[in-house]
């Protein structure tokens, strides 16, 4: 479906990622794959290092790092907060809401809404409709928009479809009224049929956590993981990627009336190299226009690569000018979903880390 | 669709100098799931193709998956 929005605007992003990184080299010896397969797999798909939380820190410690960050700097005051919206698909407990934990945390008002999202990809963009939804009462002058995941902790370190690629981090983005915000257009797509193509298959009500759910077991290509681990169907992602994505973002391009050329940057989901760069072949956009290397420096944290592809590759110029970026998730759920908006000059910008 | 240019792609890869129709795929020492990724890869950008990991298990030669390519990319 495709919406539009008026009179809103992002003001500020800020980052979090863990100090911890660790290089692919690491790990390959994880793998049941030859070292000589293993750097052919490094190149082809784009991997490098990545951040992964240390121990068990969870999503709202990323998020409460963030969000204190920001009001020791005076970025942002607590009591002008009217709703925390959180995006996860690794809560700290299946109740209460991660977002209520963070709330009490930090002691924020007591009239605010706190709402967790349960959405992957494109969790960010999801997030964002939904603030801006919000910003429609009048009684919501500002959202803080939360995304975050610690899903390493949920991928079998011997999986090489998918423990190369992962990352942990959150985004704190701050979304607020602003009457001179132009037009603001987007659209979602949903298709659970096709719920199973990345999953965690146990660990839920339907199938709950037992000794038997956490067996590793190899797959046909020599890839170990348990039930409670995120098991992603690589090709059926790769297939549903080029053939939903490019005509998502024409559809979107075409009920904003805007010319692609127009656009400064299309900020992607960062599923990894190989996956965006097909996509920007298809798409006909320079790859200096679709950033790709988030996975390489980072890892995939989900909803967060796209603030993270933001803050690192365009920080800088976000402070100073205003920018036509299209957004764009896709992933989990299925779930597909853009937006074309101006961004900037934003308070700021800015990546930190988490010890 | 760039046919002309199938055996020299999949040669490329395969990691091997050249590819015949009779060549049994999964005999390749670089058939591995990152190569099936780049032939599911090539079907999408060169013949507009969507082929799972599933359509290649049930593909047994160069030959078979230049048929298969070129009756769905038309």
């Amino acid at each position: 479906m495709n919406l539009r929005f008026s009179n809103k605007a992002i003001s500020g992003i800020l980052t979090v990622v863990p100090a911890r990184e660790v290089a692919f080299e690491q790990e390959m010896a994880n793998y049941n794959f030859s070292p000589a397969k293993c750097l052919k797999l490094k190149l082809a798909m784009g991997y490098g290092k990545h951040r992964i939380v240390a121990g068990d820190a969870c999503a709202s410690d990323l998020c409460v790092r963030g969000l204190t960050a920001l009001f020791d700097r005076g970025l942002l005051k607590k009591d002008e907060i009217d709703a925390l919206i959180l995006v996860t698909q690794s809560p700290d407990h299946f109740m209460p809401p991660t977002s209520n934990i963070i709330q009490g945390r930090l002691g924020l008002k007591r009239d605010l809404l706190c709402l967790d999202i349960c959405q992957g990809c494109a969790g960010f963009v999801i997030g964002l409709v939904e603030a801006f939804m919000l910003l429609e009462q009048e009684a919501i002058r500002k959202v803080v928009l939360l995304n975050a995941d610690v899903l390493s902790r949920r991928v079998s370190p011997r999986d090489r479809n998918s423990f190369p690629l992962i990352g942990d981090a959150a985004s704190v983005t701050i979304v607020e009224k602003d009457p001179s915000g132009g037009p603001i257009h987007a659209n979602l797509k949903m298709d659970g049929s096709q719920a199973d193509a990345l999953m965690i298959p146990a660990g839920g009500f339907r199938c709950p956590s037992s000794p038997e759910t956490a067996r590793l077991e190899e797959d046909e290509n020599g890839n170990f993981r348990a039930k409670d681990h995120l098991v992603m169907k690589g090709d059926a992602v790769f297939n549903f990627v080029q053939t939903e994505v490019p005509p998502m973002i024409a559809g979107l391009m075409n009920a904003a009336g805007a010319d692609p050329g127009s656009v400064d940057y299309f900020m992607f989901h960062q599923p990894n190299r190989f996956m965006l760069r097909k996509l920007a072949d298809k798409m006909q956009v320079g790859y200096e226009k679709m950033p790709s290397n988030i996975v390489e420096n980072f890892g995939n944290s989900s909803g967060v690569t796209i603030p993270l592809a933001v803050t690192f590759n365009a920080g800088e110029r976000l402070l100073r000018e205003r920018l036509k970026i299209c957004l764009a998730g896709f992933g989990v759920g299925l779930t597909w979903a853009s937006i074309l908006m101006n961004v900037g000059p934003l308070a700021f910008c800015e990546m930190i880390e988490y010890d | 669709m760039e046919k002309t240019g199938f055996y020299e792609a999949l040669a490329e890869i395969l990691e091997v100098e050249k590819v015949g129709d009779a060549d049994v795929l999964r005999e390749f020492d670089a058939w591995d799931s990152l190569t099936k990724l780049s032939i599911i890869a090539l079907a999408d950008s060169d013949y507009r193709t969507v082929l799972t990991a599933k359509d290649l298990d049930g593909i047994a030669t160069v030959g078979d998956l230049k048929d298969r390519l070129e009756k769905n990319g038309q």
